[in-house]
């Protein structure tokens, strides 16, 4: 066993590093930092250094993709942080890892998330920012960064796959039923790779390119973005502009906020999840642009003192033209609790339910329903350095077994 | 090497074979306290660039530049001093995201509450060997405000779970006799007893300089700390 015992080796040293290193982490930070015209041009390089380990059950849950049980994902994450004057702000994330989720693919770098954010008036009224950057949809994005997310895996919602292909189009439920496997007839020769065709509601942070505009209005929040692909799109397609911008997506969300504790949203969202190269399985006299995911959410979130909770649920609906309407209900609850200055613990529970759609021998629901619990605690060694463990059992779509558990380490160096 | 201890004026050998033990003794004496002062000046850093807020995932930008202090240090007279009474305590705000002040130096047993001054949440924490601690999640005008005994002597290095760029320090001493520097590095401790002592400037986490200095009742000092070495 390789992996573990090199995660295991970096572990080690990481954390006997790092006790020692916070003073010099502090400056680094310090050192990276850059500033020319009085301040009025600031700019600062900051980071973070993941190990991660994977010790899983088949089928692999969510948007992981290994043929093993167990997996060691490395991962270099540098921010690029950038105010120009008082209106100006830039911002850029450059990874280098396995792939942007869990996997085994050759080591490589890449540009997720790269924007220009342009603030008119100092009250925070309006901003309009430019690039790839996280959606505005819900408020997990807000904290799905290695550092602040209590979780090594994203929400359910957020990596759970459906039976829905974005590279074909279903012409019929039998098909879909199939790549949803709630019935055979998945050919062989796709089953091996099937992973890779399906989507989730929402992909991760779905850091696709677009526009956006935000701010705030007293006690009320808006954002709204126009993206060249849909919640559900993947990775590899947030970049792609081969449509023409024929096809955006519509998201937007509205917050209020009574007070510091309290947070209230409610997101919607509008687009094609079909990809522009799967316009030649359209059903003949149907259009890309009718296949369509429309997905609307609700978000609360509460923190006080020690106690932080977030909730999220969103209802979607995938347009499959003589098929019907897939709709799915997705959801969560977490929360996240300081035991000690260092030491701290979260639970997750998600849920995704789904509905039926019309089949010859009438109505049938188009995917395995799936609960999952999270278990995660985590501990800061310093300020610089943080080690979770999560423990997740999940039931549903299972295939072989009706439980699959995950168990993920997570080691991360912040600079 | 030490350096030979600094003399408060006057320094007639004559005064001080035939003053001194008796002054000492007098001045030393708990309650009695002598009006020696010493001024001075110490080479501080280069001014810090002021921190980039990140902003990344924020739906809110509200711009602006924020301010920090340009580099302090803290002077302070190491010795053996009466127990005095608790010390009063003094507050560390947040304010426009930021610590004011960014550099607060306590005598130990001292009491620091942290106002939230801001319309957001703040969570000021510390993993300081000298003092560990967090505050939570707490919001502006909440009462008691929370505040933090520090008993032990060291640097406590604080920061915000919630604003990452949000850092300040407090300096714990085992001595009353403690001062800021202005932003030139000039400095005046006043209210000192007579004796021998060693004056100490704190620059940063890796760097205090240190002088013997012998304090005469009445006397004052002119203290110029030799620059910082690269």
């Amino acid at each position: 066993m390789k992996s573990p015992r090199l995660a295991s080796l970096w572990l080690l040293a990481g954390v006997t590093l790092a006790r020692g290193a916070g003073d010099l982490l502090d400056r680094v930070q310090d050192v990276l930092t850059w500033s020319v015209l009085e301040d009025r041009m600031r700019a600062r390089v900051s980071g973070t250094i993941d190990a991660e380990q994977y010790d899983l059950q088949r089928p692999v849950p969510g948007v992981i993709q290994t043929a093993g049980s167990t997996l060691f994902s490395p991962r270099l994450a540098v921010f690029l942080d950038a105010q120009f004057g008082r209106h100006v702000y830039a911002f850029a994330q450059a990874r280098a890892d396995r792939g942007f989720d869990p996997g085994q693919e050759k080591f490589h770098a890449r540009l997720d998330e790269y924007a220009v954010r342009f603030t008119p008036w100092r009250d925070g009224r309006l901003s309009v920012q430019a690039g790839r950057f996280a959606t505005v949809i819900g408020s997990w994005t807000a904290r799905h960064g290695s550092w602040s997310d209590p979780f090594v895996t994203a929400p359910l919602p957020y990596e759970n796959l459906t039976g829905v292909w974005d590279a074909e189009a279903a012409r019929s439920s039998t098909a879909l039923l199939a790549w949803s496997h709630v019935r055979p007839g998945l050919p062989a020769a796709i089953a091996a790779t099937e992973k890779k065709l399906r989507i989730p509601i929402i992909w991760g942070p779905s850091y696709a390119a677009g526009v956006a505009a935000s701010g705030a209005l007293g006690r009320f929040t808006y954002a709204m973005e126009w993206k060249n692909a849909s919640l559900s799109s993947r990775p590899e397609t947030w970049s792609e502009i081969d449509g023409d911008w024929a096809h955006p997506t519509m998201s937007a969300r509205l917050g209020y906020r009574p007070n510091e504790m309290w947070n209230f949203g409610v997101s919607a969202s509008d687009g094609t999840y079909l990809r522009p190269s799967a316009l030649r399985t359209v059903v003949p006299g149907h259009r890309l642009g009718e296949y369509r995911e429309r997905v609307l959410g609700q978000d609360i979130s509460f923190a006080w003192h020690y106690l932080q909770v977030w909730t999220e649920i969103y209802t979607t609906r995938f347009a499959i033209p003589l098929v019907g309407s897939a709709d799915t209900l997705a959801y969560f609850v977490e929360t996240k609790y300081k035991l000690t200055p260092q030491f701290f613990a979260a639970v997750r529970w998600n849920e995704q339910l789904f509905s039926t759609i019309p089949d010859r021998a009438g109505p049938v629901r188009w995917g395995h329903d799936v609960w999952r619990v999270d278990f995660a605690p985590g501990y800061r060694f310093t300020p610089h350095t943080q080690l979770k463990v999560q423990y997740s059992l999940q039931h549903g779509d299972s295939g072989a077994r009706d439980y699959t558990r995950t168990l993920a380490t997570q080691f991360t160096v912040r600079f | 090497m030490n350096a030979p201890p600094l003399a408060a004026r006057p320094r007639s050998r004559w005064w001080r074979r035939a003053i001194l033990p008796a002054a000492l003794l007098v001045l030393t004496s708990p309650g009695a306290r002598a009006q020696v002062t010493i001024e001075g000046r110490i080479a501080l850093p280069k001014t810090r660039t002021t921190p980039v807020v990140t902003q990344r995932y924020e739906i809110v930008t509200k711009g602006g530049v924020f301010s920090t202090n340009p580099p302090l240090a803290v002077v302070y007279l190491e010795g053996s001093f009466p127990k005095s009474a608790t010390p009063a305590a003094v507050q560390m705000t947040q304010k426009d995201l930021s610590f004011q002040p960014s550099l607060l130096p306590l005598q130990v047993g001292a009491r620091v509450e942290f106002p939230n001054l801001d319309d957001t949440y703040h969570n000021i924490f510390s993993f300081s060997p000298a003092k560990r601690f967090d505050l939570g999640r707490y919001r502006a005008n909440e009462t008691p405000v929370p505040s933090v005994v520090f008993e032990v002597p060291g640097l406590v290095t604080l920061r915000c779970d919630i604003h990452e760029h949000m850092r300040a320090l407090i300096l714990v001493l085992d001595t009353p006799h403690f001062v800021i520097t202005d932003p030139e590095g000039n400095f005046r401790l006043t209210g000192l007893p007579a004796g021998r002592y060693t004056l100490k400037a704190w620059v940063d986490s890796k760097t205090t300089r240190e002088l013997p200095v012998e304090l005469t009742a009445q006397g004052s000092l002119r203290v110029e700390f030799p620059a910082v070495p690269k």
